[in-house]
């Protein structure tokens, strides 16, 4: 039985040593150069005596960033991606959460890493090959270890980190590789950063099926002709897009002057796809296979796929779909209970693509990852999602919100109350509300106070990831309140 | 003109420096979504039409890129 992903590396680089696996614009690495790599850096690792914390990388958008994580995985670490041009504020809050064993640079980081040791990638990969220790390492591993560390949106501006193991992974990757028909002529084009959960598809897909990735770069996304033109010299045939790439393409007009000629399966995931978006998509590329995916980090990536079958219609809404192979998907009632056929309830996830919680966060993890409550007689861990869902009677699952606050923006979960603390931070700012137009795809914040409307930007800059701070943000006098005191939303949405 | 695309930037991105940023798509300063709401104020503001062909960095990596590339379709409108 596989339980440990290298046993996907390994058998890759031994039957196509020399076939590409990753590309990027600079440079690209073979199977075997890959195998290498990975297992000099993990015992360059490996020497440094072993604890469980993680390993943090904050490296670029290239190959040998990839290398990295594999490199980790080796050396029994758990790797834990950090985007380092996010503001420095927001690094420091993840690596103090994180209190990682290293971290692995390809330039000397500005911030301070308390208790960390920066080990600078160029340092350490012409290390010599341990390979007992490598082994010795691997037999001490099981497939419940810890892989990865991904970092998403969490409320009161804490960043949650999903902690996911080797199982939850492979049960993904081996679920939509089956799904989306990838063989080893596939080329695939990645669009999400490297550390976030959808690159998993990008990174861990060729070394199952034998196939390759092209990283495109983020700047290519603002101009599709660039793109287009990348995409039909590299021969892509496959991608696993956020919807908003998609949509993004579709609204800069990218197919009135060229399309993807090769591309064959198009999926996309993280919000909900506009009819009308996908209509251009199928109408440009007739003949290619499009699937919607649904499902958060923690039950690794997705858990459930609708094949599209028909062309739709410009106001369709498309549904979830059905469960991906091995996971189980439900819905429970406000209070726990079974909810009746048709009816709407919180959509809940079982099975292997389960994370293993939020890393040293007891806390949330205890507030999600939890017994199910229909379940009384055996242990049966479930991860409520927080997301509104229904089954039509053709087995289908729709999506219809959230329980909470959490909006979908740019292909990311994202907590409206994070941008709040954010904008609270700043001097002078009294009272901060955001709201999300998902018709325009824009964030929104009004706010109360002295401060001047440049200054709530810049700080908010100062602390949240780009594609987090709002684009339109709107002083108001007070912000409206509901008879209960608390700040009218609605009112607010209301409001151009 | 000029002055009309600086108050369009800077009410898009209060946080960005257009006087001297020289790579604002190059460096990734500005988001794809800031890409869209920037071509659908400027198509506005000055009656063109910016075609997919004309999005790239050497169009909009600074102000003044910017401003070249409206004078040109504006210029063309007026043909």
């Amino acid at each position: 039985m596989e339980k440990n992903v290298l046993e996907w590396l390994e058998r890759a680089a031994d039957k196509y040593p020399d076939r590409v696996v990753y590309e990027d614009t600079e440079e690209s690495i073979t199977f075997r150069e890959l195998l290498l790599e990975a297992e000099r850096i993990g015992s360059a690792l490996a020497v440094r005596g072993l604890s469980e914390r993680p390993v943090a990388v904050m490296m670029g958008r290239g190959v040998h960033t990839i290398a990295a994580y594999l490199g980790i995985v080796y050396s029994g670490h758990a790797y834990a991606p950090i985007d380092r041009t996010q503001p420095s504020t927001r690094i420091e809050k993840i690596l103090k959460l994180l209190n990682p064993e290293a971290v692995l640079c390809d330039e000397a980081p500005e911030i301070s890493v308390d208790g960390a040791e920066i080990l600078l990638y160029d340092e350490i990969k012409e290390h010599e090959i341990l390979q007992e220790e490598l082994e010795r390492i691997r037999h001490e591993a099981t497939d419940i270890s810890p892989l990865y560390i991904i970092f998403t949106s969490g409320s009161s501006g804490r960043p949650k980190g999903v902690i996911t193991a080797h199982h939850a992974l492979m049960n993904y990757i081996r679920a939509y590789a089956g799904m989306m028909e990838i063989d080893s002529s596939d080329i695939l084009c990645s669009q999400s950063p490297l550390d976030y959960i959808a690159a998993i598809r990008d990174i861990y897909v060729p070394l199952l099926k034998g196939c390759r990735t092209f990283l495109s770069p983020k700047e290519y996304f603002m101009q599709p002709g660039v793109l287009f033109g990348m995409m039909n010299e590299k021969r892509i045939t496959c991608i696993g897009w956020s919807t908003s790439a998609l949509s993004v393409l579709s609204r800069l007009g990218a197919f009135r002057e060229g399309k993807p000629e090769y591309l064959k399966k198009v999926c996309f995931s993280g919000s909900v796809m506009p009819g009308r978006v996908l209509r251009e998509w199928q109408e440009a590329l007739p003949e290619a296979l499009f699937v919607n995916q649904y499902g958060p980090t923690e039950v690794t990536a997705s858990c459930t796929y609708y094949r599209i079958d028909h062309r739709v219609e410009d106001t369709e809404s498309i549904p979830a779909g059905v469960p991906y192979d091995n996971y189980k998907v439900f819905l429970l009632s406000d209070d726990g209970g079974r909810v009746s056929p048709g009816d709407t309830g919180e959509i809940c996830v079982a099975g292997s693509g389960l994370a293993l919680g939020y890393y040293n966060d007891e806390e949330r993890t205890k507030a999600a990852f939890v017994q199910n409550p229909l379940n009384k007689v055996y242990n049966e861990m479930i991860y409520r999602t927080g997301d509104m869902g229904s089954f039509r009677q053709d087995g289908m699952l729709e999506f219809h919100g959230r329980r909470d606050r959490q909006i979908k923006h740019m292909g990311h979960r994202v907590e409206l109350d994070e941008i709040e603390c954010a904008a609270m931070a700043a001097e002078g700012v009294a009272e901060a509300a955001a709201v999300y137009d998902p018709v325009n795809e824009t964030i929104r914040l009004f706010y109360s106070g002295e401060a001047v409307l440049k200054d709530v930007v810049v700080e908010m800059r100062r602390s949240l990831p780009g594609f987090m701070v709002p684009r339109k943000v709107k002083k108001l006098d007070m912000l409206p309140r509901l008879a209960n005191g608390k700040t009218d939303l609605e009112k607010l949405k209301g409001l151009t | 003109m000029r002055e009309k695309v600086m108050e369009i930037l800077t009410d898009l991105r209060p946080d960005v420096e257009f006087e001297t940023e020289k790579a604002l798509v190059s460096d990734n300063v500005l988001e794809s979504f800031d890409i869209i709401e920037l071509i659908s104020r400027l198509n506005n503001e000055f009656d063109i039409e910016i075609s997919p062909k004309e999005l790239t960095a050497v169009n909009f990596d600074s102000a003044d890129a910017i401003t070249g590339l409206v004078e040109r379709l504006v210029a063309e409108e007026e043909e």
